[in-house]
């Protein structure tokens, strides 16, 4: 069975939204960076999961800027899901051990980060 | 100068960088690198992991126009991200081993190297998303026999699997080390060595970005080698700027545009063996 015409379109839709949202979202925080002055030349602030929603409820630029910047990331991630799937529900059993394998390998990633970063 | 104008200037260079790169072909991280360093003093490996992010978010916005026209190989793009993403991953963590000065001298190889690529290539119009549109539709309708890569349909044959596995690993070892899209390296395998016409191979470089890149970026991220402050405003900048560039591509002389960018990239070269050589 083929799927690719459209699975082609939905993650054409996926990548459309997902780059928008992460655009707007590190627009926002350039915007607020203008209006607190901060320069980007100033320290970089550490990255923080848990701090993110609390300064985005501040209107701090950096809660933006790292949600921003984790939708960027995220979007070929989540494409890759949604490929997963839609090979599964069409029965490409090869390809869908591809798109797990291209997952463990950037989950490989993540806990080494994760690792280095302790 | 004041702060806003700081990233003001961030801005208008990101904007710039993506339109030059997407005028002639390439993703922004060749020049972006080379401009946050040698313009604006950040460290190479912080101006590596803010271009990581710009190429992701560049290479997302066109992969999109790519499939929605059924330009990309998106089973191919796929097989082989699993290689270019496990070379992205040794990268990140080669990267945050090496010094500044192996960096650069690595940058200047790849700045030359890129510059020749330019200066032998003679399609102009080999990259931009409508005439690989055209290219797909005229090309001959038989279906290719089942080598088990690449989507099935498609007017011709994947070959030299395993050459394309070996490059692929190279080209996300370069896309982590140096923060560009690995183009350079991609689009040449795929159409030289395993028989993908050239627009199929550019677009199908181009989807696979996103996750080599994400690959490497997300070490970058949990190392702290990627500075929000500077990220959101270059990032801004070039996803503008390569909008602007995807849509006058067909106005400008991009055969005049490639020799200027080839003597940039030159420049760029002998500043960053400068920097090698401190």
């Amino acid at each position: 069975m083929t799927t690719t015409p459209a699975l082609d379109r939905r993650i054409a839709r996926l990548l459309t939204a997902g780059t928008y949202l992460s655009i707007g979202l590190l627009a926002i925080g350039v915007v607020l960076m203008a209006i607190h002055g901060v320069s980007p030349l100033d320290p970089s602030p550490t990255f923080g999961l848990d701090r993110i929603p609390t300064d985005i409820v501040a209107l701090k630029p950096e809660g933006f800027l790292w949600l921003g910047l984790l939708v960027t990331l995220a979007t070929p991630l989540v494409r890759v899901a949604v490929s997963l799937h839609g090979y599964l529900v069409g029965g490409e059993r090869r390809m869908a051990a591809v798109s797990v394998a291209i997952l463990a390998v950037v989950t490989v990633g993540v806990v080494i980060g994760l690792g280095v970063a302790r | 100068m004041p702060d806003a104008g700081i990233a003001a200037l961030m801005i208008v260079a990101g904007v710039a960088v993506g339109t030059f790169g997407s005028l002639v072909g390439l993703g922004g991280g060749v020049l972006l690198v080379p401009v946050l360093t040698l313009g604006f003093g950040l460290p190479l490996r912080e101006a590596v992991g803010v271009s990581l992010v710009a190429v992701i978010v560049t290479s997302s916005a066109s992969a999109a126009v790519y499939l929605e026209r059924h330009v990309a190989d998106l089973r191919l793009g796929m097989t082989l991200e699993l290689f270019t993403a496990s070379g992205a991953l040794i990268g990140g963590l080669v990267a945050f081993a090496l010094s500044e000065q192996v960096l650069a001298a690595l940058f200047t190889a790849m700045l030359v190297y890129t510059a020749l690529s330019m200066a032998r290539r003679r399609d102009a119009a080999s990259t931009t998303v409508s005439a690989a549109a055209s290219d797909i539709a005229s090309a001959p309708s038989a279906a290719a026999p089942g080598t088990g890569v690449g989507d099935p349909g498609r007017p011709y044959v994947v070959r030299n699997l395993g050459l394309g596995i070996v490059g692929s690993l190279f080209a996300g070892l370069v896309s982590a080390l140096l923060g560009v899209g690995g183009g350079v390296v991609k689009v040449p395998l795929m159409h030289l060595a395993m028989g993908v016409p050239l627009r199929v191979a550019t677009a199908t470089s181009n989807l696979m970005i996103g996750i080599t890149g994400a690959a490497s970026a997300i070490i970058y991220l949990l190392h702290g080698g990627i500075d929000p402050f500077v990220a959101g405003p270059t990032s801004v900048g070039v996803f503008i700027g390569a909008s602007i560039g995807s849509r006058s591509a067909h106005r400008v002389d991009v055969r005049i545009l490639r020799l200027l960018f080839v003597g940039v990239l030159l420049v760029t070269a002998s500043q960053m063996a400068g920097r090698a050589l401190r």
